[in-house]
């Protein structure tokens, strides 16, 4: 039943988010929210445990399959996108730029934050390590939507969309790395058995994609292929939630062997994929709202410290990152307010800790990225709104960005 | 076929490899996801390589099935193959939306009354043959051997009306697969879906004089209202169903296979809570649907074809993956005694009570009718739940019948179609 539940939540927000009740003239803040899902993230906390529990813990445990076929195919469209052709052909400006500013977001908030996660816990300062690593790396990542919508919509020009695109695109390894290494620290007893579950999910993923590019290689008609693409998908997030591993690298490392050995295969099946990619989405950010307890007040103390420290090491970050890329990239001049958006996989990075480190920290840490990351989503239109050419107003800007992203 | 017999065997490889893994890893995570991406690929494929043989897909997607469940090789847990309870109910739904878009009105007032008819003699001829043979069986069957003539009269006409039961899933997936369109096949269709109305009907009496004989009282009132409930109640909820898909497909008129997926994921679930009969709730919709706008109801029928192949594959290789085979050996002689007895039935009722215009009927229809899967086993479940003290015996025993008839069923049923000339000509041969 509560799967039906989930379902009908989901249909009605969606008709919501895609009905004119959303104009975003009227409900800016709401109208962005639904278009970028966070909206979903609200309405999983409203349901869940933690506030009017209509969902409860067990539910939550039952639908597990669910946010395990979520992360995993977050991981394998990841991984087609680490086109190789693309990475080898950025010149190495490009990723200093990257490493600049989603390393500098990145100690502006783990080490700071690491002081009152090793006070607050019993579980010692290694695993405060792994939990502010956690906290670091959901800061280090940037959503690049704002500024491809901006550029589809003519506010921006079509390089510099580009460009932040691309920062942002490659931020994702930063996060995916720190992930891997916090699994190493908090998943297991030892850090010798976390490396070996690590690469346990990876070794899973490069054998799943290269068996899905096998499966998929001489397939024609579409039905097949979509079928083939989400059994895979299924198989690979399944295997790795069966196995007690990492769904999310294991995808990763999925659609990135699918990308090098799969040639045209890979471009199909990425669209394939794209077809259910929005859906899965907003089921997903939905479950992860509703994993957070809202009720914690420890969360509520380390949100706004966050998004604080977040928020400058984006500015200093970006500045830093905008000086080194100069000669390889064209980039907005404030590019520090272009990066304050988050986007999804800082979600898919907690949720994964979540599922797979046990304890207090672990739960906190989630907290405090997941109701970050909503209000890094409504600060993000306002901040973009310096880095475009503010003549074209807020209004057309927010509408603009609305359209393109249903 | 052979680039599909390859594909199989590195999939059964990888899943070998998992399996070993979880060994060797001390504590396990949910199989359930695990269990959906492995019997969906390997049911893909396995359609393919049965096709290839011949075969109906559905026999490919069922045996693959049974051989990674596990009852078999054991690459997929029992826990996993449970969790997809939800995914059977959304494949039900479906099936019976397709089969409902072609219940035109003009169709039974062409074919109904007789149908009515041969379904009744089918049924009647059936449910006595496997009376009779259950309750001579009394001193052989432990769960009968100790009951009081009453009680052993009794249980032995529930057990007989379950095991009339038809299957109506297979019958409309084996007719989607092979795109069958004819006289024959609407025949064939038709009677399975009554057959089933009549048999929900005739297992609510049996349920209800079984509770008598044992002393629970006979509550007339109650069985009316049940069986009212699930019969009348679902048309209503499948026709408020089938205005929401109209207003939807003119309003929104968006992703429709996503919509209708989602909203048979509704009627399954939601049905299935509320008592009613999810299978009964997509068929009422299919048909108000269709017969109110026949473009609506062919774009149904081609929105769930393109989302179908998942979710056919899928049902059918968990299905397989159910099958207990070990219940087949403890209770087999009786199980196959029971299938050929209803066989038999079935064969000499067609023979003799079909349709004289129309030769094939007398000759073939008897092949579509053996068939039984998601029906019977739901009114087996049933059977356990509401008599512990030997349901759970007559479970198994229904359960092996089931294994049987899943395994010969779905290839009659096309040779049926075949032998009617009513399948289109490149999948008789087997090259689509």
């Amino acid at each position: 039943m509560q799967a039906l539940l989930v379902f009908l939540s989901i249909a009605a927000l969606s008709l919501l988010a895609s009905s004119r009740a959303l104009d975003p003239g009227r409900f800016p803040a709401l109208a962005r929210l639904a278009a970028s899902g966070f909206l979903f993230v609200l309405l999983g906390i409203l349901l869940g445990p933690s506030a009017s529990g209509l969902l409860s813990e067990r539910n939550l445990e039952e639908l597990r399959p669910v946010m395990a076929l979520g992360l995993g195919t977050a991981g394998v469209l990841l991984g087609l996108n680490l086109e190789p052709r693309l990475l080898r052909s950025l010149p190495r400006p490009v990723y200093l730029s990257a490493m600049a500013h989603s390393g500098t977001a990145f100690f502006f908030v783990a080490l700071p934050l690491l002081v009152p996660l090793v006070f607050t816990t019993v579980r010692g300062w290694v695993g405060a390590l792994g939990a502010a690593a956690m906290l670091g790396a959901a800061a280090s990542l940037s959503s690049g939507h704002s500024a491809v919508l901006a550029y589809r919509a003519g506010r921006l020009d079509r390089a510099r969309g580009l460009g932040v695109a691309v920062l942002t695109m490659l931020d994702d390894a930063v996060g995916l790395g720190v992930l891997a290494l916090a699994l190493m620290i908090g998943s297991a007893d030892n850090v010798g058995e976390g490396l070996g579950l690590v690469c346990l999910a990876l070794l899973l993923g490069v054998m799943c994609g290269a068996l899905l590019a096998f499966l998929t290689h001489s397939l024609k008609d579409l039905a097949e292929l979509t079928t083939v693409t989400l059994g895979g998908v299924a198989l690979v997030g399944g295997a790795a939630a069966y196995l007690r591993v990492s769904p999310l690298l294991a995808g990763v490392a999925c659609g990135a062997t699918l990308a090098v050995v799969g040639g045209r295969v890979a471009e199909r099946v990425a669209r394939a994929l794209g077809r259910v990619e929005r859906p899965v989405f907003l089921v997903l950010v939905f479950l992860v709202g509703c994993s957070v307890h809202a009720r914690e007040y420890w969360a509520w103390v380390l949100m706004p410290a966050f998004v604080g420290l977040r928020f400058l090491g984006k500015m200093v970050g970006g500045r830093l990152a905008g000086r080194l890329a100069r000669s390889a990239l064209v980039l907005p001049p404030r590019l520090g307010y272009a990066l304050i958006a988050q986007g999804g996989l800082a979600l898919c990075l907690v949720a994964e800790y979540g599922m797979l480190v046990p304890g207090v920290l672990a739960r906190r840490v989630l907290d405090v990225v997941v109701m970050a990351a909503v209000v890094n989503e409504l600060l993000a239109g306002q901040a973009f709104q310096y880095v475009v050419d503010p003549s074209k107003g807020v209004m057309a800007s927010a509408s603009a960005d609305t359209k393109v992203a249903a | 076929m052979k680039g599909a017999v390859v594909r199989l065997l590195l999939l059964v490889v990888l899943l070998a490899i998992i399996s070993r893994a979880q060994v060797l890893r001390a504590d396990s995570g949910t199989p359930v996801l695990l269990a959906a991406g492995a019997l969906l690929l390997c049911g893909l494929f396995a359609g393919k390589v049965a096709k290839g043989l011949g075969l109906p897909r559905l026999t490919g997607y069922l045996l693959v099935g049974v051989a990674v469940g596990p009852y078999a090789l054991g690459f997929i847990p029992n826990a996993g193959v449970k969790g997809l309870e939800l995914v059977k109910g959304l494949a039900v739904s479906l099936i019976a939306l397709v089969a409902g878009t072609e219940l035109r009105l003009g169709l039974i007032r062409r074919v109904g009354a007789r149908v009515a008819l041969l379904c009744a003699a089918v049924c009647g001829a059936t449910f006595l043959v496997c009376f009779g043979a259950t309750f001579a069986l009394k001193p052989v069957l432990p769960f009968l051997a100790d009951m009081t003539m009453p009680q052993a009269l009794a249980v032995s006409a529930l057990l007989s009306t379950v095991v009339v039961s038809f299957s109506p899933t297979v019958t409309i997936a084996i007719v989607q697969e092979t795109r069958a369109r004819g006289t024959f096949t609407e025949f064939l269709m038709a009677l399975v879906i009554i057959g089933d109305l009549l048999v929900m009907v005739a297992f609510a009496v049996a349920a209800g004089l079984t509770k008598a004989s044992f002393g629970g009282g006979l509550d007339v009132t109650g069985l009316l209202g049940g069986v009212g409930w699930e019969l009348f109640g679902s048309v209503v909820v499948g026709m408020v169903l089938a205005v929401g898909m109209l207003v939807y497909m003119r309003g929104v008129n968006r992703e429709l296979p996503l919509f209708l997926v989602g909203l048979c994921f509704a009627a399954a679930e939601g049905g299935t809570r509320l008592h009613l009969s999810p299978l009964l709730v997509s068929l009422a919709a299919g048909a108000l649907i269709a017969n109110l706008d026949e473009h609506a109801g062919e774009r149904i029928h081609h929105a769930i074809q393109q989302a179908g192949l998942p979710v056919f594959a899928l049902f059918f290789a968990a299905a397989g993956a159910g099958l207990k085979l070990d219940s087949l050996l403890t209770v087999g002689p009786a199980a196959l005694l029971l299938v050929a007895l209803r066989g038999a039935a079935i064969w000499f009722s067609c023979r003799r009570f079909a349709p004289v215009d129309d030769p094939r009927m007398r000759r073939y229809l008897w092949m579509g009718l053996i068939s039984q899967a998601g029906v019977t086993f739901g009114l087996a479940a049933l059977v356990s739940r509401t008599f512990p003290t030997f349901g759970p015996q007559v479970e198994v025993l229904i359960v092996a019948m089931i294994t049987a008839h899943e395994l010969v069923g779905p290839v009659l049923t096309r040779r049926a179609l075949a032998a009617s000339g009513e399948i289109r000509t490149d999948d008789v041969q087997g090259t689509a």
